[in-house]
């Protein structure tokens, strides 16, 4: 319907197709609502199927009547078009503008998607807070399941059931939410089994330049604190920046109404500053021009890995707070969406084995990235290569994946999951033809019917078929804490991401797949020596019965 | 070393630095003493090789892993063109080179002895890799001595034609800037014109080395050990050092290098001033490009043996000190460390075609520098001959093939490629060689241990397949 009226040419012949590391295709090119789509002349087989939304910008470029169109990509690919005929050229280009900007959520793919596989286990319904609630329920009764939200009505970008202190009520948390950013009153992230501590995360209090306060705001972090033991304060902004807040209604915990917290300021950038970076990153990563120093220093100018650092200190202290002082901790930034996210999800990391497992992790990317609120469709609407007027695009889950990539790289045996699976949920949440990390809220999927109107990633990424691909052949469960070490030194560019179609993996690949045959192997013989020991063990218990006369 | 009351702070040559705490001041005093005095000993003879003597084994018969003469035999395709010449069996032609090389068959000593005349220490044109694939050469010398006056041989000519004999063109690597090149005239060095040189193409490539190189180990090493934990601080100081610069320059020139002979289908000379260091660096670097038998294990060290240490490295000098030393700097370079360090890149780039692994890289990078056994003593072959190194001393190319050895350093996903591996050398495929730089980190034990553990799945494996 809508999506006809956008298409000028809905195909075209004798395209083709460049992509790296991957011989020249020639073929037809097709334009639907949704996708671009070439099938080879050879053998009919689609080459690409890429969606309109993973497009971050296109160019094109004409050498007499040939035209081509250069098409970058959200997940950093660039491939490129040359189509026969100018007139042809133009349409198919202005037609992908047109559709690769489409802003409407019900326009997405994933609600025209029907999955061909057959759905096992609903993804929808595999990370439901009230599940994940029953365990803590099992360790503590310290805490409840606030229905409050139910409506939404209180904070808008919460989920509709929040976990928060046992002795507080709803009308409290009511006064408490108009006194946080958003809304968003602090309530529980992570249960540290160990020793009972906790982390929390909220908005920021709005404080403002008249020293506002807030009793039961007071009174319901105050409940987290054991009797004689202070908490720790996580901003994530500096004490500067924090100041400024002030000016515009917003601010910190004051030592006065908050004595028994102590503030640690740290400083982890945000927004746009995030998005410039990324641009610079990539930039230098396409420098075809040789140069080592100018490649060492275009790396540092992008600052790309002191966010990453400063990301991972932080976490770090949040974690060495809880389980090392045995202190709890509450966490925010400004909004509570995003620097307070990668903080509180990074220290679980650190600290719960349990989330080093798969489901664990997709447990902790739910809870904590789409469920806890952060605004996907805003962060993720462009990424490197786009040319329009950035408004609140910032790789802020990007930053999470390289840093829990870091992590992976120093313990490669503590992770149930490999380097794809991590490159994968980067990839789907900038572009997927699933539902998961659509909208910004729990309160805009559920107002769109998400979870009855599209599918889930994680019922496609949770059949044994995909799992495969995912898992670390190295895995090895453990139940320790991982501290991963910060120095600048041993942090390196996550070349599965930002290198990806800059060189060719194949031989990396390949060493890879080896390493998986040679673990299984030994595994299957391993399991022979096993089964000929009990043999042997048996044959040795029957000798004794045929000596005896 | 630092003695201060009490505490005495070691910096080992393979960066490791310890520290002693030891009661007492003067007996602190006497043992920083007695420790600068013996880590400064000259005498070759005084060293430690001299004097180890390994529980499981005796002095092999057989020193290092095989001769010119069995290099040549064995190699049948080369007797046709090429023969072995023993003109240099004192030593007396070159001093630096071994007591036989490889020369084109229509060449008299003779010849031999007077080009040696007209190059940089005696170094001749001798060849290094014969290409089976299509019959083209890799040799390698010094730089001519033209000097000034603009000198001419006519038996260096003859011998650099011989090389060229059915082929219309050679390729000559200079591995120094043009205008350096010139320059050499005024110290009496210098490079083939090509008036005289007609069928030469001429290629300049600048690489740094000697003071250079050290200088820039240096400033990589104190970037490592920096503590200050502030990112733009640490890539400034990696970007300064220019040390991954000069890992970038090693493996393009080597590349180019092996261009020539597998692409271009041309014999090619390379050389630099004294033709011991960078010639050396990049002979053998392009041989692992093109030529699959040097990267199995036994290859790559057969291949050392011959470029380094037959070839005459002058490992005494160029290892006697490295980035931490206060002394006043000579002749040292950690060229030796540099191949090492771009081995190791051409390892991370192509994980299956290398025959061993990181932890033989490591290896041989400590034992360069100091050692128990004898091979990476002196300076060339004829000073090992001189101080009896190969009677009286253990052979650690023989011990790493031991049996009980070998597996420790082999490549468990080894897949031999008859093919010719071109390492990307695009800034962004290098990587500063943390398992050599940050080795004595907290991080480092941890990975080790970790491809300990796959090492030992590996051995088990391989003890389990073959029962």
């Amino acid at each position: 319907m809508e999506f006809a009226e956008l298409i000028k040419t809905p195909r075209a012949d004798g395209v083709v197709l460049h992509r790296p590391f991957m011989p020249n295709v020639e073929g037809t090119l097709c334009l639907t609502g949704h996708h671009l789509i070439l099938s080879s002349r050879q053998d009919n087989t689609e080459e690409l199927w890429l969606l309109h939304s993973n497009i971050d910008s296109i160019e094109k470029r004409f050498v007499g009547s040939l035209g081509s169109i250069i098409v970058k990509c959200k997940d950093l690919r660039v491939i490129q078009l040359d189509i026969p005929g100018m007139e042809e050229c133009l349409n198919i280009a202005s037609s992908i503008e047109a559709l690769s900007t489409l802003d409407s959520v019900s326009l997405m793919y994933p609600f025209f998607y029907r999955p061909m596989f057959e759905v096992l286990e609903d993804g929808w319904n595999s990370f439901l807070p009230q599940n994940a609630f029953k365990g803590l329920e099992s360790m503590t009764d310290e805490w409840r399941l606030s229905e409050v939200n139910k409506d939404f009505s209180v904070c808008s970008s919460y989920p509709s059931l929040v976990v928060v202190p046992k002795d507080v009520d709803d009308d409290a948390l009511r006064k408490v939410a108009t006194f946080r950013h958003g809304g968003r009153f602090p309530v529980l992230s992570y249960y540290h089994s160990k020793n009972g501590m906790v982390m929390m995360r909220a908005g920021q209090p709005l404080a403002g330049t008249n020293g506002r306060r807030c009793k039961e705001d007071e009174k319901l972090i105050n409940a987290t604190l054991r009797p004689g033991k202070r908490g720790y304060i996580i901003d994530t902004r500096t004490i500067n920046v924090a100041q400024q807040a002030k000016a515009r209604g917003g601010g910190f915990e004051s030592e006065a109404n908050y004595p028994q917290w102590r503030r640690i300021h740290k400083s982890i950038e945000r927004y746009n500053v995030l998005q410039e970076s990324l641009i610079k990153l990539v930039e230098a990563c396409n420098d075809q021009s040789h140069s080592m120093d100018r490649w060492l220093s275009k790396l540092e100018a992008s600052n790309w890995l002191s966010h990453v650092r400063e990301i991972l200190t932080t976490a770090c202290l949040a974690a060495q707070c809880i389980d090392r002082e045995g202190a709890s901790v509450l966490v925010h930034g400004t909004e509570g969406t995003d620097s307070t996210l990668q903080v509180t999800s990074l220290a679980q990391i650190i600290l719960d084995p349990s989330c080093r497992t798969i489901k664990g992790f997709q447990r902790l990317v739910e809870r904590e990235w789409i469920q806890a609120g952060h605004p996907f469709q805003q962060r993720c609407a462009q990424s490197a290569y786009s040319n329009s007027k950035p408004r609140h695009e910032a790789p802020v889950f990007l930053l999470f994946l390289d840093c829990v990539w870091q992590i992976l790289r120093q313990f490669p045996c503590s992770f149930e999951f490999n380097e794809s699976f991590l490159v994968l949920l980067f990839e789907h949440a900038y572009a997927s033809q699933f539902g998961t990390f659509l909208c910004n809220c729990a309160a805009e999927r559920a107002r769109l019917f998400l979870p009855e109107k599209t599918v889930s990633l994680w019922s496609w990424m949770n059949r044994p078929q995909e799992l495969e691909h995912l898992t670390n052949p190295l895995y090895e469960a453990n139940s320790l804490v991982i501290w991963p070490s910060v120095a600048p030194q041993s942090l390196l560019l996550w070349e599965g991401v930002f290198l990806r179609w800059n060189r060719s993996s194949k031989c990396l690949d390949e060493a890879y797949d080896e390493m998986v045959h040679i673990i299984e192997y030994n595994k299957e013989l391993q399991n022979k020596v096993n089964c000929l020991r009990r043999q042997l063990a048996e044959l040795e218990t029957d000798e004794p019965v045929l000596r005896t006369p | 070393m630092s003695g201060s009351s009490g505490t005495i702070t070691i910096k080992c040559k393979d960066m490791r630095v310890i520290q002693f705490d030891i009661p007492g001041m003067e007996q602190c005093l006497n043992i920083a003493h007695s420790i600068e005095i013996l880590s400064c000993l000259d005498n070759v003879c005084k060293m430690y090789p001299f004097f180890y003597k390994p529980t499981d084994s005796n002095l092999p018969k057989q020193w290092g892993l095989s001769t010119p003469e069995t290099h040549y035999s064995k190699m049948k395709d080369l007797h046709k063109k090429w023969r072995l010449s023993s003109v240099n069996r004192d030593y007396s032609v070159c001093p630096s080179y071994p007591p036989a090389v490889i020369v084109p068959s229509s060449i008299g000593d003779d010849v031999l002895i007077k080009a040696a005349k007209f190059r940089q220490g005696g170094r001749f044109p001798v060849l290094c890799y014969y290409h089976r694939k299509n019959g083209m050469v890799i040799v390698r010398s010094s730089q001519p001595l033209t000097g000034a006056n603009r000198k001419r041989c006519s038996e260096d000519e003859l011998l650099l034609q011989a090389v060229i004999e059915g082929s219309d063109k050679g390729y000559i690597i200079d591995m120094r800037s043009s205008q350096q090149a010139q320059q050499a005239w005024m110290t009496g060095g210098g490079f083939e014109s090509k008036s005289c040189y007609e069928r030469w193409k001429r290629l300049h490539r600048h690489m740094e080395r000697g003071k250079v190189l050290q200088e820039s180990l240096i400033k990589l090493v104190e970037a490592c050990s920096d503590e200050s934990h502030n990112m733009d601080r640490w890539l400034s100081k990696l970007e300064n050092s220019k040390w991954l610069s000069h890992v970038q320059t090693a493996l393009s020139t080597a590349g180019l290098l092996a261009e020539c002979v597998e692409r271009d289908g041309h014999s090619a000379l390379v050389h630099g001033y004294e033709g011991t260091d960078c010639s050396l660096l990049i002979s053998t670097l392009a041989q692992l490009i093109v030529d699959p038998s040097c990267r199995s294990l036994e290859g790559f060290l057969a291949l050392l043996e011959r470029e380094w240490l037959q070839g005459g490295h002058p490992f005494q000098q160029r290892c006697a000190h490295s980035a931490f030393s206060h002394a006043r700097l000579q002749q040292e370079s950690p060229v030796f460390l540099l191949l090492l360090d771009s081995v190791w890149q051409l390892w991370r780039q192509f994980p299956l075609a290398l025959g061993f692994s990181e932890v033989l890289l490591l290896r041989l990078a400590t034992e360069a520098y100091a050692s128990d056994y004898g091979t990476f003593l002196c300076n060339n072959d004829q000073e090992r001959c001189a101080a009896g190194v190969k009677d009286r001393t253990h052979c650690l190319f023989q011990s790493l093939l031991k049996p009980t050895e070998r597996d420790y350093y082999s490549n468990p996903l080894y897949e031999p490629t008859e093919l010719a591996i071109w390492p990307s050398v695009h800034p962004q495929s290098l990587q500063l060689w943390k398992g050599f730089f940050l080795r004595w980190t907290e991080q480092a034990r941890l990975l080790e241990e970790v491809q300990e553990e796959i090492r030992n799945m590996v051995i088990k494996w391989g003890k389990l397949a073959l029962s």
